[in-house]
Parts: structure tokens; C-alpha cells; sequence
């Protein structure tokens, strides 16, 4: 009879990590402290090293996936198991913002869950199959919805402002008496390496955990940094994570040798214990190794010696692991390789299942999840018709008040921003929201716009309905990856399971009086506006402020969205539309009910001659140059387009149908504004480009004083093109 | 083909040995006397008629088989003799699971208990069951004809049983999570009125006929005896996987007995039991080329069909699907069943079963 075949595909490294496993060196355990001195049994012991050679297993496995085509990513853990001490440490509710190398971690969280399959889970993450449970096949991420393990992004330590949030968001449910997605009582995890400990978004997070903790605020935060000494080929220098974080203020800092389980554990049973008691931040510092280069491409040859590559190899974790089996588990070594070899086999018959699962095959498969599902409303029925204040007024204190009814409407709603507090935002617009809401709901941030984002996201995971203030444009852009590469995402990447609703205010836009200023006056939306399923929206005056204020805030409750509402600084104070005190930019306040739906422009005038597509201070100009219009026999409609992404062109187009000519007035610039999405999608519905003009600002920066408007469209320049449109000759 | 199959055996739980079974020992284990000598000589001890009587002597009768003392240890000795005939040859077994009962035969095909340790749990334990007899149970399915899920049908199913809860009429409680069946445990005013309330399809609401309260906080007091009886009842860490009652995997290198103890006597008789999670975690951690359910009984076999169709394994998404994946190359394997039952023996004894 034949032997049977071996149940294996075994790759030479495959073979090599077994032949080092099977015959372990007891001396490794040296100095290194004994399970029996610990808080561990043998089982805990022998359950965390199944996690870990697990993980490696895996590893191996997509690296022999990949090079036959069927998996992607083979970024790994190696080298980094001990993590599997920190999935026993804390709790599986504890939310854990991880990065990639971490999947023992993950691996030894689910053993506290009953029921899940994390084998099959994470091979068709590997696969990038649409039955992949976290991401659909959309990345290789470490995530579970059930493991309060939310995806990361792949982009360096952008996930710590956050964790920093989620933590923060944990004291403030406290003080609000209720409690949102995760326990009160949690603990955040946040790892990430040494190399990534010098991003400067790292440092900003670090700070603000810092800054946070040092005036006594709660702040149940572990930040894991898992020092493997090398970045990609740059090599950390040598003691420069504990020489640089060891005595950061607020901060209480740990290390271990992140080789060994049972260090590991005790420095994370530690670390858990101080998080969770004192509710301060740690800084746990774990050192670890990195085997097999930073990712399977990557050939590690051309920049380490085989020498240094010995080094590392020979401090394996699995290889203390392997000797802790033998030591004081009463592992032989037919124990071990049996241990190895049932595990590899169950991988390898797994793997093979799970590559015959689909994959993602339409557009409309990996866009399922850029929009979240919604939800229902956390807000009560308002008890009784609210008091609304039927004097005109202009758009900041039309804002003001709604947000103060929208504070009230929303128990779980929380402002926040630099100034927003105690001086009432620079323009007011928050002006006694935090005497009347109180200091843990209307927050002083540092000045950080990256941990304000943070802060956002944090809040939102932990289902608050954070509005956060940007103080300008202009601050946006040293932050915009908060949006652009982790907001944004989240949803996409945990298949709408996660999700961090919020709405953003931002004070922008050219026109401020007097004034004037690149910095303060900024007028570039291009950043915000290719964000895939982020919402941008931007009022013209008071009235409609409140309309889409009132949405905006809606669509983050509701529709889980992230929403950016644009302010256009000019109009704060805006009371006069054609000449002094008359009051015709000033408007009553609409009420609470009143909303403007998402996607949904406004028509001002029915006019068949010009229709002008503007928003924001577009719209003001456009309204001061109809008199100019009338009076020269043109018949003219404005549509204040209100919303600036997911623009309905249809029914723009239908609305400017009868309609003989068509002026765009972007106030952005020639370059990267929207008037070039106009011109393209309203020219592909069938409008004829030469009865179409676009009125924009120069492609540059704002300049001082009476200079500020010099490169803006005005309501001359708007009467200029619009009458030109009626003459033979070139508006230009 | 020499590569042996990965095999999960799943073992059933009551319910499955009734008049067609009588005589199921007989006819497919009169050779195998060592173990049904050594269970017959331990029921003999207990005061109580040998498995060998019940099996072949005794005529069936529903009111006798079917009691917990007796129809427990009949159904474990015919699975583990089952599972004793399997072709070591062809086939590896890489996990063993089973349905509430069969949570038992699984320790004892897993090496977790002695063979005849686990005749003492399963002979207790049905004791227990039986002379408490606290509660029942009732069932009631929530796929469609074809085995699809109709989540509305089992909405509207728990919102009923949750409304007796809340209106006090009654005490009811999930007791089974068994592929598309809800089982229902609890006293006999919430049982009744459940059953009321359900809408008829065909047999059910089908209430189990001496069947308790399994898997329900009602099992309290037999939890707090069988405690008492069997704390010296000796576990050892299993040799092959167990995935238990809430999918949580035992495995062979890292079991505590002593966890695995109070689960078994703890969690599991006071909680539900999610067997249609322990196959669905089964087969997506061990892979297996087939299932086989050893023992007595086909009933099993339509809840582990549609457990792998909750689970969507290997694209299973409807009945019909399964019946032709079982006509081509089949994925489960009832030893209860004559015809499947040679997919799985030893080719001797196929001869002694035929």
C-alpha cells in the first residue's frame, strides 16, 4: 500500500522555521523569567503559543499564496508574536486600533469570544475574497467587528489621533451617564512601530495624550510601540524609543522584552491594570524583531549582512516559545513537530477552501461601502415647537442658535475645536455653547488640527456626534489625511461596519473685508471634493446655513456620513446685499424643521435667458448683479448649488434647460474648482460649450488688503460675463 | 487517491434512537463485545437493564427508550462504536463536535474521557435529566422548504417567545440553535402558550417528547447536582480538537480539563446551545473534506445541512444544492443511514454489517 502523501506544501522557509522550532535551545530562557513565578497556567501558555505560530503560519501561507497569484499583501507578524500577550492581557471589548503586524494579537483576542474562525477569517482577507468578514475583500486588514478590532489604513501612524479620541470618548460617556459603542470601562489599544514612532502625526498624538492627561482629563490609553529597530532599511537608533519617551509628561511608560510571552504579559497585564485604574495613558515599549524583511518584496539582502540577518533570525520569538514548550510545558520534540505539523496542515486545508471563495468582481462590489448604512436617530422627539426668533440676522448668529438647539436635540452631540469654548469660536459662532452645554460637551482643543480630527473620529467610532471646528481652511491641509485616508475609509474598509459620523466645520473662502490673506482666506476645495463618500456643503447666507446645518448634522446621525460644512467667512456678519442697512442678507431663523436635503440646490428666480451655478459667496455677488441684468432685458435664475459633492448634474442640468446661457461663478480657482466638473458634465448631457461661460478666481493665493479681492470673481466681473454672454464677443 | 480525508464527526444528540433504531446495536456492533460488555456490566452495576437488553431484548417502546436514562446511553454507544468502525485508513478525523447531548459522546470520541467515563457522564446526566425532568422542549423550524434562511419567520419566532417572557406568562428560553430549527426550552405554561402562538407548518410546533428543558437557566438544580455527583469525573486534555456548544475550540495542546469540566457541567447545560455555530467554526477551521455523524438515526443530518448553508460552505445554498452535492460526492456521511454507512467503515466491517 502507498504511503499516504503529506497533507503539506511545505516552501524551504516553511521548512526552516520547522527545523529551528523542533529543536529548541534552552538557554534562550536564561533570563528570562519563569511561567511558574507568573500569573500564567501552562494551558495560558500553550494557548498563546498556538496564536503564535498560527500568526507565523500565515505568514508563510501568503507568501506561498502570493507567489501562485492568489493572495496580495504579505506584510506579516513575524517576529512579532509575542504580541499574542497583549490578545490575553486585555479584553476583546477593549477597542484595539492595530497595526499591521499585529495578528497574534488579534489571532489570541478571538479565543475569548467563543465561535469565531479566525483561520478561515484571515485567509480570506489574505485572498481578498467578498467573504472576507471585516473588509469584503477591499484590503489585508486585521479587523473584526465582533473583536472591537477596528481596520487600519496602511498609511504611518495615522490611526493614533484616533485612538487618542476613542479613548477620550470613554470619560465623556462617563460624564454624560450613558454609554456608546464599547464599555465604559475599556481600555484603548493603539500599536505601531519604532520607525513610525517619528511621524509627526505620531508625536502629535502622543502629545495630545500627554497634554490631555497632564490636566488630570481621563485617558484609558495603551500606545504599543513594537520596536523591531528597523524601518523598512533605516535602522532605529540604538535606545532611541525609550531615550525619547520615557519621561514624557502624562505619560506612564513601560518596556519589556517583547520576545517573550510571559515578560510580554506581565509588562500588558501591567500596562492594562494602570490604564484601566488610573485612566491615564502608557507607553508600552515592546522590543521585538522583524523576520523576512519588511514584506515579501521586499529583499532585505540588499541592505542588511548576512550576519545582522542571523542576528535577527536567531532572536525568533517562536524559538523562546518552542523552548518554553519544552521546558515547562512537558512538550517533547515529536510533541513539537507534531505541534507544527497539525497546525500547518489545518492552515494549508483551510487556505485551500478558502481560495476557492469569490472575489470582488464589479465596480459596484468594492463600492458597496464608501456610503454607510444608516441607523436610527439617538435623538429624542422634541417635547414642544421650539421659540424661534423671527428677527432677521445674519449667518454666525443664525448658526449660533442652531447649534445651540442642535446641542439640545442630540444628548451624544459634542463640539469641539481650538477657541470654540470660552471665546465662542473667532467668529462667534459657538459664542456661550459651552456656558450653557458645559465644558465636557463644548471642548477647548489643543492646537492640533490632526488630534482634532482625531478627536472626531475617536468620538464618532464611540458613537457621539462630534461637530468639530477647523478655525481655517487654510489649517485644514496639515490634517486633510484625518479625512481623506482614515475617515473616509473606515466605512469602506470594515464593509459599513465601522463608521465615524461627523460633521466638520470649517471657516473658509476669499472676501473677508479689510482683511484679506492667503491664510485666512483660503480658497481651494479641490483637497475635499474627490474624498469618496465624504459630503461637502457650503451655505450662502443665514437662512440657508441653518437649512444645511440642521442636514449636515442629520445625514452624521442618520446616515452615519462624514460631512465637511464649508462657512464662508464673509457672510458671518453679512447683513447688506445692494447697498448700506438694508438688511437684505440678514434672514429670520428658519426653525428647527427646517432642512435643505442633501444633494437638493436652490433656485433663486425663473428667468430664461441666463442661468448662473454658484454657492457661497458666488451666490451673494450673483444676487448684487441682478439688478445690472434686469435692467439690461435679461431674464435670469440663480441655482446656489448648496452641496459641492455628489452634485445631482441631471437635475441641473433639467433646471437650466430653458435656459439660453449658462454662467458658472466659482469663486475657487481656474484649476481644481468645481466650475471644471460643471463645464464637463453639463457639456456631456449635450449644453453647448460656447453658450457657456465660467467665471472663476486666478490660479493664486490670496494677497492683503484691497489686493484680497483682485484675483476673486465680483459683481462686476459676474455683469461683465453675463452680459458678454449676450454679445458676439468672448466674455474674456 | 492516497491522501487520507479530513473527517469532523458530529455526534447527535437525543432523539435519535427510536423504533426504527431498536436493534442497532446489534446489527451493526455484535462483534464489538469488549465495549458493550464493559457498558452493559456498568449499567448492570447502576441498577439498571443493560444497553444490550434495551437494544435487542426488550421491545421498543416509546415510553421506555425514549427516557433520558436509557435513550442517552444507547445513542453514546452506538456513536462510539460508530466512530470505533471508521477506516483509519481513509479517513483522519481533525475535529469532533456534536448536538447537546452529543457534547458528551464528543469528550469521549476525543479522548477527553475514557470510554467508559464518558458511559458515566452520559449515564448521569440522562439520570439527571430524567428524574428531574425539569421543563421541555419544542421545535420549530425557521428556513424555507428549501432550506433557505427566512430571518422574518425567525424574527417573528423569538418576538413571540420574548412577548410570553415579558407578559409573564410562561418561561421560555432558546435551547438549541439547531441549523434551521429553533429549539425552545422551558416550563410547561410557556411551552403551551409558545406553541400556541406559533403558526402550524406541517408538524410543528412539535414539542419532544420527554425531552427537559435542556441548555435553559431551568437546568439550575440539575446543574447544582451533577456538580456534586461527577466532581471527581476525571478529564484529560482531548487528542483531537472539540468544538463545543458556543464554538469555542478545545484543542488537543492547550485544553485546561478543569475548564473543560466546568463547562460541560456548567455553561452548557444552563445556556443555549449554538450548534449550528460549532459547525459552522468547525469547518471553517479544520477544513474538512466530510462530515460524518456517526450513530444512530438520520434526523441530524438535515441540521448539519443547513447549518453548512447558514455558513454558506463551499457554495451549499439551498437543499436542493446539498441533495446534488450529496448524489456527486457527498460532504456528510450518516452511518444511520445503510448506504452512507459504507462510505465510511472499514471494508471488514462492511461485511459484518451487510
Amino acid at each position: 500500500m502507498p504511503s499516504p502523501e503529506p497533507n503539506t506544501l511545505q516552501t524551504p522557509l516553511m521548512q526552516e522555521v520547522r527545523k529551528r522550532f523542533t529543536q529548541p535551545t534552552a538557554s534562550l530562557l536564561d533570563d528570562l523569567p519563569r511561567l511558574a513565578e507568573s500569573d500564567l497556567s501552562r494551558s495560558d501558555l500553550v494557548e498563546m503559543i498556538e496564536s503564535q505560530l498560527l500568526s507565523r503560519l500565515l505568514d508563510l501561507e501568503a507568501r506561498r499564496l502570493q507567489a501562485q497569484g492568489d493572495a496580495y499583501y504579505t506584510i506579516g507578524s513575524a517576529g512579532h508574536e509575542g504580541h499574542a500577550a497583549l490578545g490575553k492581557a486585555f479584553r476583546f471589548t477593549d477597542p484595539a486600533f492595530l497595526h499591521y503586524r499585529d495578528a497574534a494579537l488579534l489571532i489570541q483576542r478571538s479565543k475569548a469570544l467563543p465561535g469565531q474562525s479566525i483561520t478561515w477569517d484571515m485567509l480570506l482577507s489574505f485572498m481578498a475574497s467578498t467573504e472576507d468578514p471585516i473588509a469584503g475583500g477591499r484590503h489585508k486588514v486585521l479587523g473584526s467587528k465582533a473583536l472591537t478590532i477596528p481596520p487600519q489604513t496602511s498609511t504611518i501612524a495615522s490611526h493614533l489621533p484616533k485612538a487618542v479620541g476613542a479613548a477620550y470618548s470613554l470619560g465623556l460617556w462617563r460624564r454624560l451617564k450613558h454609554q456608546g459603542e464599547w464599555p465604559n470601562d475599556s481600555v484603548v489599544l493603539c500599536s505601531f512601530g519604532d520607525a513610525s514612532l517619528n511621524h509627526s502625526t505620531t508625536q502629535g498624538a502622543i502629545n495630545t495624550a500627554g497634554w490631555t492627561a497632564y490636566q488630570g482629563a481621563p485617558l484609558p490609553l495603551v500606545l504599543i510601540c513594537a520596536d523591531n529597530g528597523i524601518g523598512i532599511s533605516t535602522p532605529t537608533p540604538q535606545g532611541w524609543v525609550a531615550a525619547s519617551m520615557r519621561h514624557r509628561p502624562g505619560l506612564h511608560y513601560i518596556a519589556a522584552n517583547g520576545l517573550d510571552l510571559v515578560s510580554s504579559f506581565a509588562a500588558a497585564q501591567e500596562a492594562e491594570r494602570w490604564a484601566r485604574t488610573h485612566q491615564q495613558p502608557v507607553f508600552l515599549h515592546l522590543s521585538t524583531v522583524r523576520l523576512y524583511g519588511h514584506a515579501g518584496s521586499d529583499a532585505q539582502q540588499a541592505y542588511l549582512s548576512p550576519a545582522e540577518i542571523q542576528a535577527m533570525e536567531q532572536r525568533d520569538p517562536l524559538l523562546i516559545s518552542a523552548a518554553r514548550l519544552q521546558q515547562e510545558a512537558g512538550f517533547n520534540s515529536t510533541d513539537l513537530a507534531n505541534f507544527f505539523d497539525d497546525m500547518l496542515e489545518r492552515v494549508q486545508a483551510v487556505s485551500e477552501q478558502a481560495r476557492q471563495r469569490p472575489r470582488l468582481a464589479t465596480a459596484d462590489q468594492v463600492m458597496a461601502s464608501i456610503i454607510p448604512p444608516s441607523r436610527p436617530s439617538l435623538a429624542p422627539p422634541p417635547e414642544r415647537p421650539a421659540k424661534v426668533s423671527q428677527t432677521p440676522q445674519p449667518m454666525a448668529k443664525l448658526l449660533n442658535q442652531s447649534l445651540d438647539r442642535l446641542m439640545q436635540r442630540y444628548p451624544q452631540m459634542v463640539i469641539a475645536g481650538e477657541d470654540v469654548g470660552r471665546k465662542g469660536g473667532v467668529y462667534g459662532v459657538t459664542q456661550r455653547l459651552q456656558h450653557k452645554h458645559g465644558r465636557f460637551r463644548v471642548i477647548d482643543t489643543l492646537l492640533d488640527e490632526q488630534s482634532i480630527l482625531g478627536l472626531a473620529i475617536g468620538l464618532g467610532q464611540n458613537r457621539m456626534l462630534p461637530v468639530v471646528e477647523i478655525q481655517f481652511l487654510a489649517y485644514l491641509h496639515n490634517a486633510e489625511d484625518q479625512l481623506r485616508g482614515e475617515a473616509a475609509t473606515l466605512s469602506f474598509f470594515s464593509s459599513g461596519q465601522y463608521t465615524n459620523p461627523m460633521v466638520v466645520r470649517i471657516a473658509g473662502l476669499g472676501y473677508q473685508k479689510g482683511f484679506g490673506g492667503h491664510f485666512h482666506n483660503d480658497n481651494a476645495l479641490a483637497v475635499l471634493r474627490d474624498i469618496p463618500g465624504l459630503v461637502l456643503v457650503c451655505p450662502s447666507d443665514g437662512r440657508r446655513a441653518v437649512g444645511l446645518l440642521q442636514e449636515a448634522v442629520r445625514l452624521a446621525d442618520e446616515e452615519q456620513r462624514v460631512v465637511v460644512f464649508l462657512e464662508p467667512i464673509a457672510r458671518y456678519h453679512c447683513r447688506d446685499l445692494h447697498e448700506t442697512d438694508d438688511q437684505l442678507w440678514c434672514h429670520p431663523d428658519p426653525g428647527p424643521d427646517f432642512r435643505i436635503a442633501h444633494r437638493h440646490f436652490i433656485q433663486d428666480g425663473d428667468g430664461d435667458d441666463l442661468a448662473i451655478i454658484t454657492y457661497g459667496n458666488g451666490t451673494y455677488l450673483s444676487q448684487q448683479a441682478l439688478p445690472t441684468l434686469a435692467d439690461a432685458g435679461i431674464g435670469t435664475r440663480i441655482i446656489d448649488l448648496c452641496w459641492l459633492t455628489d452634485i445631482d448634474h441631471d437635475a441641473l442640468y433639467q433646471a437650466i434647460a430653458p435656459c439660453k446661457k449658462v454662467l458658472i461663478v466659482d469663486e475657487c480657482r481656474r484649476h481644481g474648482s468645481i466650475s471644471e466638473e460643471l463645464m464637463a458634465e453639463l457639456s456631456q448631457r449635450g449644453r453647448t460649450s460656447t453658450d457657456m461661460y465660467r467665471l472663476t478666481a486666478e490660479d493664486s493665493f490670496i494677497a492683503l488688503g484691497q489686493a484680497a479681492t483682485c484675483t476673486l470673481p465680483s459683481k462686476d466681473s459676474i455683469e461683465h460675463s453675463a452680459l458678454s454672454l449676450f454679445t458676439a464677443r468672448n466674455p474674456a | 487517491m492516497t491522501r487520507k480525508q479530513r473527517a469532523l464527526i458530529v455526534c447527535p444528540g437525543r432523539g435519535t434512537y427510536n423504533a426504527d433504531e431498536w436493534g442497532y446495536l446489534k446489527q451493526h456492533h455484535d462483534g464489538q463485545t469488549d465495549w458493550l460488555n464493559a457498558f452493559d456490566h456498568y449499567r448492570r452495576e447502576q441498577q439498571q437493564p443493560s444497553l444490550t437488553e434495551l437494544d435487542s431484548k426488550t421491545p421498543f417502546s416509546m415510553k421506555l427508550h425514549s427516557r433520558g436514562d436509557h435513550a442517552s446511553p444507547l445513542i453514546y454507544a452506538c456513536s462510539f462504536l460508530d466512530a470505533q468502525a471508521i477506516d483509519p485508513e481513509r479517513f483522519e478525523i481533525v475535529a469532533v463536535t456534536g448536538n447537546s447531548m452529543g457534547w458528551y459522546t464528543s469528550l469521549a470520541l476525543a479522548g477527553a474521557l475514557s470510554p467508559l467515563d464518558g458511559l458515566h457522564l452520559i449515564n448521569s446526566m440522562g439520570r439527571l435529566m430524567h428524574e428531574q425532568l425539569i421543563g421541555g422542549q419544542l421545535v420549530y423550524p425557521w428556513m424555507d422548504g428549501q432550506w433557505r434562511p427566512d430571518p422574518a419567520q425567525r424574527n417573528r419566532a423569538l418576538a413571540r417567545m420574548q412577548h410570553i417572557v415579558d407578559a409573564g406568562e410562561g418561561q421560555v428560553f432558546v435551547s438549541i440553535e439547531l441549523g434551521g430549527l429553533l429549539v425552545f426550552g422551558g416550563d410547561k405554561p410557556g411551552l403551551a402558550t409558545l406553541s400556541q402562538a406559533l403558526p402550524k407548518q406541517d408538524r410543528f410546533p412539535m414539542a419532544l417528547y420527554n425531552h427537559a428543558a435542556f441548555h435553559t437557566p431551568l437546568q439550575a438544580p440539575v446543574k447544582a447536582l451533577a456538580r456534586q455527583m461527577l466532581a471527581n469525573l476525571t478529564m484529560q486534555k482531548p487528542q483531537v480538537p472539540l468544538i463545543d456548544g458556543r464554538g469555542k475550540i478545545w484543542t488537543a495542546w492547550s485544553t485546561d480539563s478543569r475548564e473543560l469540566w466546568d463547562y460541560t457541567l456548567g455553561h452548557q447545560l444552563t445556556e443555549p446551545y449554538h450548534f449550528t455555530r460549532a459547525i459552522s467554526v468547525a469547518v471553517r477551521e479544520y477544513a474538512p473534506d466530510v462530515l460524518i455523524i456517526p450513530g444512530p438515526g438520520t434526523t441530524l443530518g438535515g441540521a448539519v445541512a443547513q447549518s453548512l448553508i447558514q455558513a454558506n460552505w463551499q457554495s451549499l445554498d439551498s437543499k436542493e444544492a446539498f441533495i446534488q452535492r450529496q448524489q456527486e460526492n457527498p460532504i456528510l456521511i450518516s452511518m444511520g443511514r445503510e448506504d452512507q454507512r459504507q462510505l465510511a467503515i472499514q471494508p471488514s466491517d462492511a461485511v459484518v454489517s451487510t
